[in-house]
């Protein structure tokens, strides 16, 4: 599969298009990532405690471990500001989209809006099933496989030295 | 040599990225973005209103002229204010004068002797009148039914008067402290000190007055309800001879102490607690009300000593420029829920405020338009989500459609003693720097409707204010 086939198909301003859908991404990860710092004592711990569903047991474990739970706090934020970052430069653009979107998988599963099961924690809006994060997570699957750094992101001084070598 | 160069330059050009300019702009072009996002995080939190420094600053620095002040009355208020002015630069206290010659006199003397003021002690005030010829101003904290007398003398002998709430226990009294104000041309200051708090002065002129925050206000609500207290009581080694009580108008001990509560003297709760409220209610509205109607008695205390209603409950209708508004005022002394508010509402918000700060908030109306300016422009601090209890298992809560209304703070607080800035209001208005902020009409005014509170409890009909009552 060759970049110029790509562009060929969803052309320039598909290029464009999906460009500023990464920086939206990568903004949104950024604030994320930033308001978690200026907090002083944020942590995911209450967040862990109110998972429902397959991964239960494994967050409420971290939730109660004080070193994991550092540990993923870190994580979370640090991770969150590196990829708001990385995904607004477009510097290792498919990696990181490959990250985020794991990410906003184990976000989702925390509590995914899954029919039987309910939340006291208020939300806002109505889903089933779908929720945000789901669609964020599959808007960064698809960056994985349109390589926009190449286009607009450092990524394209990357594309050069490989291409040299 | 030549040849070196032509070569080494080759190889650079071969090991370069060879990047061409549009490579260049394109692989910086989202490098703005970030700019962008510095700039909105560095934003986003508009003004700091966090409420910890005062807005509006009190301290002045001292230079004006410098006012000989005289006090009269030094109890339990008399010392409040008192405290206020210690703080207050350019007073010079050359007398205080109190009936209670061995305790309160003598606490007040040995007070402002301790803060090098040289001061002499009367018990009489017309003794004090003809002996202090170089007085500025006095403020007076007697018992409500001395206040006509004490202001009247003090100003028909030229002396500025900052006079206790409640401007007097009758409607007449009140009225010929206006007719002497004017006769003689100087300051009459009412001691309705809210009036000249920074934070209700932000919401009269700022939320009410410039963004019209509440919209159309429809209702007010307001209470003070005070928990249970015994009768005030004295050591007996400073009690006053029945000699002395008598020539200054009690008829006891126990009614020189609790005057509140009789007939005569004070004008019960609604005179002495609701006053202050009921003064917002007017001030706030830019009216005064109509009619009222009362439901009160003497419900839970010994009736002998206390012949004013202990619980009150009263009706006000006002027809204001905008509309018709109503408004509830009770005041218990049986039970202390919720202390003391006033609370406006309108159909775009309500505004809580009280004399405590942390009971102020400003709330609004879901249907109403957005509020975003004010709080931009610092008149409100950023809402806050007002945290939606959390449902039992099987109700998901939705904040976005069953809102309440998102609630603000007033991010002007008083950090000095509540009657400070009443008492540095009236200094500055006697050196020319400032308008009184409750003069005699505004503090007549309210006593009328305050007044009239009683009467119609003690009528048991709807009473009906003439408009011309409140014209001097
Ligand atoms: N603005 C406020 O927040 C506020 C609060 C409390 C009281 N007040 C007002 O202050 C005034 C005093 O209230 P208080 O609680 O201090 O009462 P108080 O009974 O504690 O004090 C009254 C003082 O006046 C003295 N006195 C009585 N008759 C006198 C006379 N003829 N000449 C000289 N001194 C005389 C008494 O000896 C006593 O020391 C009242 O008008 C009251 O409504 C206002």
């Amino acid at each position: 599969m060759s970049f110029d086939k790509n562009e060929q198909t969803i052309g320039s301003g598909g290029i464009i298009a999906l460009t500023l859908l990464r920086i939206l991404i990568g903004w949104h990860f950024l604030y994320e990532g930033f308001y978690k710092l200026a907090q002083e004592s944020w942590t995911a711990k209450p967040v862990l405690n109110g998972s429902k569903w397959i991964m239960n047991g494994v967050y409420s474990w971290i939730a109660d471990s004080p070193s994991m739970l550092s540990f993923v706090d870190s994580l979370n934020m640090y991770g969150m500001v590196i990829l708001g970052f990385g995904l607004i430069l477009g510097v290792f653009t498919r990696w990181l989209a490959l990250g985020g979107a794991v990410l906003l998988l184990l976000f989702y599963l925390i509590n995914p809006p899954l029919p039987g099961l309910y939340y006291t924690t208020p939300t806002e809006g109505h889903y089933l099933i779908v929720n945000k994060n789901l669609i964020e997570m599959m808007a960064l699957v698809a960056l994985v496989f349109i390589p926009t750094g190449k286009f607009f992101g450092l990524d394209r001084f990357l594309y050069a030295f490989l291409k040299k070598s | 040599m030549e040849n070196e160069k032509q070569e080494s330059k080759e190889e650079e050009k071969k090991g370069s990225l060879n990047l061409s300019r549009r490579d260049i702009v394109q692989g910086l072009a989202t490098v703005p973005f970030l700019g962008m996002f510095g700039w909105s995080w560095a934003k986003k939190d508009g003004p700091d209103t966090s409420a910890s420094g005062p807005v509006i600053e009190t301290p002045k620095e001292f230079t004006g002229k410098e006012l000989n002040v005289a006090m009269l009355g030094m109890g339990a208020q008399g010392q409040v204010l008192l405290n206020s002015c210690l703080r207050i630069p350019g007073l010079k206290f050359k007398a205080v004068c109190d009936i209670w010659t061995d305790l309160n006199l003598k606490r007040a003397v040995n007070l402002l002797t301790k803060y090098g003021h040289e001061v002499t002690g009367y018990e009489d005030y017309r003794e004090m009148l003809e002996n202090e010829k170089d007085l500025d101003a006095v403020i007076i904290a007697t018992p409500d039914f001395w206040h006509a007398e004490h202001t009247i003398a003090f100003l028909e002998a030229g002396v500025h008067v900052y006079c206790e709430k409640e401007m007097s226990n009758t409607i007449e009294g009140a009225r010929s402290m206006v007719d002497a104000q004017k006769r003689t041309g100087k300051l009459l200051q009412i001691g309705h000190q809210r009036r000249s708090n920074p934070r209700y002065i932000h919401c009269k002129k700022k939320l009410l007055e410039e963004a019209d925050i509440l919209g159309r206000i429809t209702t007010i609500n307001g209470q003070w309800n005070r928990g249970v207290q015994p009768d005030l009581g004295w050591p007996k080694r400073y009690e006053l001879s029945q000699e002395k009580l008598e020539k200054y108008g009690f008829e006891t001990m126990h009614e020189f102490r609790n005057w509140r509560w009789y007939k005569g003297l004070g004008g019960g709760p609604i005179v002495d607690l609701g006053s202050h409220q009921i003064d917002i209610y007017n001030w706030f509205l830019d009216s005064k009300p109509v009619s009222v109607m009362a439901s009160g008695g003497v419900d839970y205390y010994e009736k002998d000593t206390h012949e004013w209603y202990d619980s009150i409950i009263a009706l006000f209708e006002y027809q204001t420029e905008k509309g018709t508004v109503r408004a509830s005022y009770q005041t218990i002394t049986t039970n202390s829920s919720e202390g003391y508010f006033e609370k406006f509402m309108g159909d775009q918000g309500t505004l809580s405020i009280s004399e405590s700060a942390n009971k102020s908030g400003v709330y609004r109306e879901v249907s109403a338009p957005p509020w975003d300016e004010w709080v931009n422009k610092g008149y409100l601090s950023k809402p806050e989500k007002k945290e939606t209890p959390a449902a039992g298992e099987g109700a998901v809560v939705d904040v976005r459609e069953t809102a309440s209304p998102e609630s603000h703070t007033i991010p002007v607080e008083l950090n000095d003693p509540y009657h400070q800035p009443h008492l540095q209001n009236f200094f500055d208005a006697i050196r020319g720097e400032a308008e009184l902020n409750c003069p005699a009409e505004d503090g007549y005014e309210t006593a009328v409707t305050v007044l009239k509170v009683n009467e119609a409890v003690e009528k048991g009909i709807t009473v009906k204010f003439n408009p011309e009552e409140y014209v001097i």
